[in-house]
């Protein structure tokens, strides 16, 4: 019947392939990734150096009141560094440029719903950099190092807490691209997006290594959600995992809302004073 | 042909007879910034938030009848692409009413999306890194088309289209003319009742664009769909449109069909003649006959409801030796430049 809305069985299987044909529009970059993944293993290599020259003989020393040896640090600075590179493509969103050019047009003749179209685009494109990163593991893994997880269960809560910190990273970018809406150019916005988030991550250095009131300050943001938080959970170094893993949760729910609402005045200011 | 009746099979619904889409005391006003020129001419525009209105759609009414062919025309600026946005639902109106298919598109656009299609000559819907097939495909997902429907419509479409020789080829690396007609058959393979057409044919060469016509043409033909075109190619009027709706600073000039636009607008027809080698123009000496003279040809203007074309052939061979005398019906090209000029717009 003509008119009748898509179920929301139908809606999921939209989305689900919008994001399917990012993933295969990605496979075109390919020789990037490769180019990408050489980028990562140096920098995977040169934090390991600064690690191991900054450490004292003793090769451990303490980070907030807990022992952090050389080891234990270059294993999260390796896989900090992963798992960064998974969820930050070289595009943020995919808004700024379809906000841009004219295509948001396009987006809103569609029967569903434009940010959810965004996001399960951008997924798409977060996914397809996963086979890549696979292959590369294990030569991250020597180039710089690796340590088993602190327990069986810290193990799983670490690949559990993976999912919200893919989301969060998902709707920061996503808010970030739709303030193209009202600024149309968001480059200067994203490069300083990117230094605060990679920075308040904890992709570079850990929180347990920033002073006090950077700590306080990163604890409040939801980055550290992003980086620090699944690999404190992996390391045993995070407190509760349940605690932890709901309190991600809750930053999923928060920056979803802040999402939501921008897209509803982004799109009443389209509708309003057009594209 | 199968792919044709099975697409013309679902396409039979029962027909509003009251039209399909209802624009009343439409009216879209942009609110923009006002610039500030002088020193400091940025900042202060920033500062002092004064805007300027520009009044697009300036109270248009018209209604479409299910199964309509409309020519939506007007100059540039004249408020064409804006009406179709309010009609898509990506515009909200100022004021005025718009109801497409029994439902108002701002208020609910995603519902209203199910039953158009939309094509924007500048803009693809189609996925640029990937072939017309992978983009089909998706579209088959965002509209849930049943796969059987969808395998046929596609096929239909690959056949009528001539999609076959780049089906497969990424999207970025087709001829504008290949691009816009995959960009067609996306808007079409969720059989919407309606069709929105902006500046389809922009840029096309003439085999591209006799081709696209030729698609319409069926899918109005024979599907039954509601077309609505803008354009500024008279030639796809000519061939498509029944009735055409011009309109020139947000408001309507006309409405109505190709032909009386014609005898409306140019109640003047031309006799062209051509004099024999040495024979001296004249004149012929009716009132209310125009002449210019050329130098191949000598042009006479006059209204066909005051003057017979026979009384000024017989008239003209009085005094005239001829070879050859011509009359040259007016074309719509003709007539609605005339019309844009006569409100000051070309
Ligand atoms: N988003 C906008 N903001 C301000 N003015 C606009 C906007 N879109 C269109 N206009 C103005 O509205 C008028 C009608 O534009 P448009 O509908 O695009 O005309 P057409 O499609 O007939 O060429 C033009 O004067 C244009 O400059
Ligand atoms: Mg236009």
């Amino acid at each position: 019947m003509s008119g009748s809305a898509l179920t929301v069985r139908q809606r999921l299987a939209a989305y689900a392939g919008l994001a399917k044909i990012q993933i295969s529009a990605q496979t075109i970059y390919r020789s990037n990734y490769l180019v990408s993944l050489l980028g990562l293993l140096f920098k995977v290599y040169l934090l390991k150096e600064v690690w191991v020259a900054a450490y004292p003989h003793s090769r451990a020393t303490m980070g907030h009141g807990q022992q952090i040896s050389l080891s234990a640090q270059i294993a999260y600075s390796t896989l900090a560094s992963v798992q960064y590179f998974v969820f930050n493509p070289w595009t943020l969103s995919g808004i700024p440029e379809r906000v841009r050019n004219g295509q948001v047009a396009v987006d809103l003749a569609r029967p569903v719903r434009y940010t959810a179209q965004m996001t399960f685009g951008q997924a798409g494109v977060m996914i397809a950099g996963l086979p890549f990163v696979i292959v590369a593991l294990p030569f991250a893994i020597l180039v710089g190092g690796a340590e088993a997880p602190a327990s069986a269960g810290a193990g799983l809560g670490y690949a559990v807490s993976l999912v919200p910190a893919f989301l969060i990273t998902l709707l920061t970018g996503s808010i970030v691209g739709i303030t193209a809406f009202w600024t149309l150019e968001t480059d200067g916005t994203s490069i300083i997006y990117r230094m605060v988030a990679q920075f308040f991550a904890g992709a570079l250095v850990p929180l347990w290594f920033m002073p006090g009131w950077l700590e306080t300050l990163a604890s409040w943001l939801p980055f550290q959600a992003t980086t620090y938080t699944p690999i404190a959970i992996y390391m045993g170094k995070s407190g509760s995992v349940v605690s932890t893993i709901g309190l991600q949760c809750v930053w999923v729910v928060v920056l979803w809302l802040i999402l939501r609402l921008l897209a509803v005045r982004a799109l009443r200011r389209v509708a309003l004073q057009g594209g | 042909m199968t792919g044709l009746m099975a697409y013309v099979g679902a396409r039979l619904e029962v027909v509003d007879p009251l039209g399909i889409i209802h624009v009343s005391e439409l009216v879209k006003d942009f609110r923009r910034p006002k610039r500030i020129k002088g020193a400091l001419g940025g900042l202060r525009t920033l500062v002092t938030r004064e805007s300027v209105i520009k009044r697009a759609v300036d109270g248009i009414d018209f209604t479409v009848d299910e199964g309509e062919f409309l020519g939506y025309l007007g100059p540039n600026g004249a408020g064409k692409s804006t009406t179709i946005k309010m009609m898509t639902g990506i515009l909200q109106p100022t004021s005025g009413k718009i109801e497409v298919a029994g439902i108002v598109p701002w208020r609910e656009r995603q519902r209203n999306a199910l039953n158009i299609g939309v094509v924007f000559g500048q803009k693809s819907q189609l996925w640029w890194d990937l072939p017309l097939r992978e983009s089909l495909q998706i579209i088959g997902k965002l509209y849930a088309i049943d796969p059987a429907r969808h395998r046929a419509n596609v096929d239909w479409f690959v056949e009528l289209l001539d999609l076959d020789p780049f089906f497969d080829t990424p999207v970025r690396q087709l001829s504008l003319g290949q691009r816009v007609r995959g960009d067609l058959a996306a808007a079409m393979l969720p059989e919407p009742r309606i069709l929105f057409l902006d500046e389809p044919t922009i840029g096309l060469d003439v085999v591209a664009k006799e081709r696209i016509r030729g698609f319409l043409s069926a899918l109005n033909r024979e599907a039954g769909t509601t077309v609505v075109l803008t354009t500024h190619d008279l030639d796809d009027v000519e061939r498509l449109c029944r009735r055409i709706i011009l309109i020139d600073g947000g408001k309507v000039t006309y409405d109505g069909d190709v032909e009386s636009l014609k005898s409306r607008f140019v109640q003047q027809r031309r006799l062209v003649v051509k004099l024999a080698a040495g024979v001296e123009w004249r004149g012929v000496g009716i009132p209310g006959v125009a002449e210019s003279i050329g130098d191949e040809a000598v042009e006479l203007a006059f209204d066909p409801a005051e003057i017979q074309v026979s009384e000024l052939i017989t008239a003209v061979l009085a005094d005239h030796q001829l070879t050859d005398v011509a009359i040259v019906e007016p074309e719509l090209e003709n007539v609605v430049h005339r019309i844009y000029a006569s409100a000051g717009m070309a």
